[in-house]
């Protein structure tokens, strides 16, 4: 009798929150800086998220060094004076899916995602739209929106203040399957 | 009641974090790269004061760098009458180097050296050994510099001068150099330098080699100025040593030097003192015949600018 409970809650814990979470290896993450001066793009493809279908919890996770720019002194700097890589190794995003989204349906969702953003140690609020687009087993995400540096204390020195965007764009994909 | 007790704990246990779980579950479910990262930026300039750092410049970068040394601030050459030095110039150089590529850079430079041998053309080469990584499996980062300054100046007719030069190879002096560093932590980094001097011609009397160690370091003030400073102990023989300070009363000296670095993204600056006249490791080492203690130091700057002409895509 108590063994059979044990196992069956257990069974039940395990299978219930399994089936319920995608999760995506390979987040593509692009941010762009455009001034008269100067365009500076970087790209990351190793970013991590996953979400959770029952919840609507979602959570993203990107190494900042994971970023690739064109020219490797401003990757540099972009670790070394922006971002504080060796303080703050992650930018991460806490939020929830504002809609309810049934996973189980192909389709394409126009989606609201709201939480917090993590960068550079300094955490702000955010609601963002993005799309989902479901097909089958696999789920995916776009998301673009805008970062203002000043909001996560990130400054920038007056003598490259023509070079650096105050407001950065950023756009988010991932490709989400269920976990097994 | 035993029973009960032990469930009630169990339950607690299985589903309390299950419960408090929402983000908890979904962070251990990111399955996060694992990185094999190198250290980076463990100085900002290929040069300290008077010695190399580790670094190199990447790919496809050039490194336009002018380095500047005034006369002595006091002592019986400073003062007033040479406004401290600011009215005299010991050694002015002016240097490119390349990137061919993120380990390699080969570099040209005029100077106009210390001393009497002047009008100095250098071309060096500084290849990046090993990288330190960020999970100290390697330590330390180790970059080798070598270097091949030819001497332009006329020859002179006093057969003992340094500058005596009979055949073109008594015009060529090597450095080479072993740079081992190691970046402590975001606002530290140290590193140690064994150096050998080859000069094929030198005054009458000193030697032609020269083994020399060098320490530096880097304390980051704020996030774009640092306190940097270094120090290089010449290995030199004793009774040639004498023997020089006896005919010609020259005294050599270990040099070092201490100053401020700052970053403006692209540019680096340095503002520094320094006993060494000479900027190149071809004559400093060697050649430092001014001392701290009589006042012979000096204000020094240099200004570089690194360009970059790589337009890859990013990856």
């Amino acid at each position: 009798m108590q063994k059979l409970f044990f196992t069956l809650t257990a069974l039940f814990l395990c299978t219930g929150i399994k089936a319920q979470i995608w999760v995506s290896k390979s987040v593509n993450s692009s941010f762009f800086s455009s001034t008269p001066v100067e365009d500076i793009d970087a790209q990351s493809k190793t970013g991590a998220s996953a979400l959770n279908t029952k919840t609507n919890d979602i959570i993203f996770k990107i190494n900042n060094t994971s970023f690739q720019f064109k020219k490797k002194l401003m990757q540099e700097h972009f670790n070394e004076n922006y971002m504080e890589s060796d303080k703050f190794p992650t930018s991460d995003f806490k939020g929830k899916i504002v809609e309810q989204i049934d996973f189980s349906k192909p389709g394409t969702y126009p989606v609201t995602v709201k939480g917090n953003l993590q960068i550079h140690g300094v955490t702000k609020e955010y609601t963002t739209k993005g799309s989902l687009v479901i097909t089958g087993d696999e789920a995916k995400a776009t998301s673009t929106f805008n970062v203002k540096l000043a909001d996560h204390d990130i400054k920038i020195p007056t003598i490259v203040f023509k070079q650096i965007a105050e407001t950065i764009q950023v756009k988010m994909t991932a490709i989400y399957q269920p976990k097994k | 009641m035993k029973f009960h007790l032990k469930s009630l704990l169990y339950l607690s246990v299985t589903l309390l974090p299950s419960l408090a779980f929402a983000q908890d579950s979904l962070e251990k479910a990111l399955q996060m790269p694992t990185e094999k990262k190198n250290v980076q930026a463990t100085f900002k300039a290929t040069k300290l004061i008077n010695i190399q750092t580790n670094e190199t410049i990447y790919k496809n970068e050039l490194d336009f760098r002018v380095d500047h040394r005034f006369g002595d601030i006091a002592g019986s050459a400073g003062g007033t009458k040479n406004f401290f030095g600011l009215d005299q110039s010991t050694d002015i150089r002016i240097g490119f180097e390349y990137g061919i590529s993120d380990r390699l850079s080969v570099g040209l430079s005029r100077a106009k050296g210390a001393g009497v041998v002047t009008q100095l053309y250098e071309g060096n080469l500084k290849y990046r050994l090993l990288e330190q990584t960020a999970d100290d499996k390697v330590p330390v980062a180790v970059t080798l510099f070598g270097s091949t300054t030819l001497s332009a100046a006329k020859a002179s007719t006093d057969p003992t001068a340094a500058n005596a030069f009979g055949e073109f190879q008594d015009r060529l002096t090597y450095v080479v150099q072993a740079v081992i560093a190691r970046k402590f932590n975001s606002n530290f980094s140290m590193l140690i330098m064994p150096s050998y001097v080859h000069r094929n011609f030198t005054v009458f009397g000193d030697q032609n080699d020269m083994l020399a160690l060098s320490v530096g370091g880097r304390i980051k003030i704020t996030k774009r100025m640092a306190f940097v400073a270094d120090y290089t102990i010449p290995f030199r023989d004793k009774n040639k040593e004498a023997y020089l300070e006896s005919t010609l009363g020259t005294q050599y000296y270990k040099t070092l030097g201490a100053g401020l670095e700052f970053e403006t993204g692209g540019h680096i600056f340095h503002l520094n003192f320094t006993n060494a006249t000479a900027i190149q490791e071809s004559q400093f080492i060697t050649d430092t015949n001014t001392s701290w203690l009589k006042g012979q130091y000096r204000w020094g700057f240099s200004i570089a600018r690194r360009f970059s002409f790589d337009k890859k895509k990013a990856k």
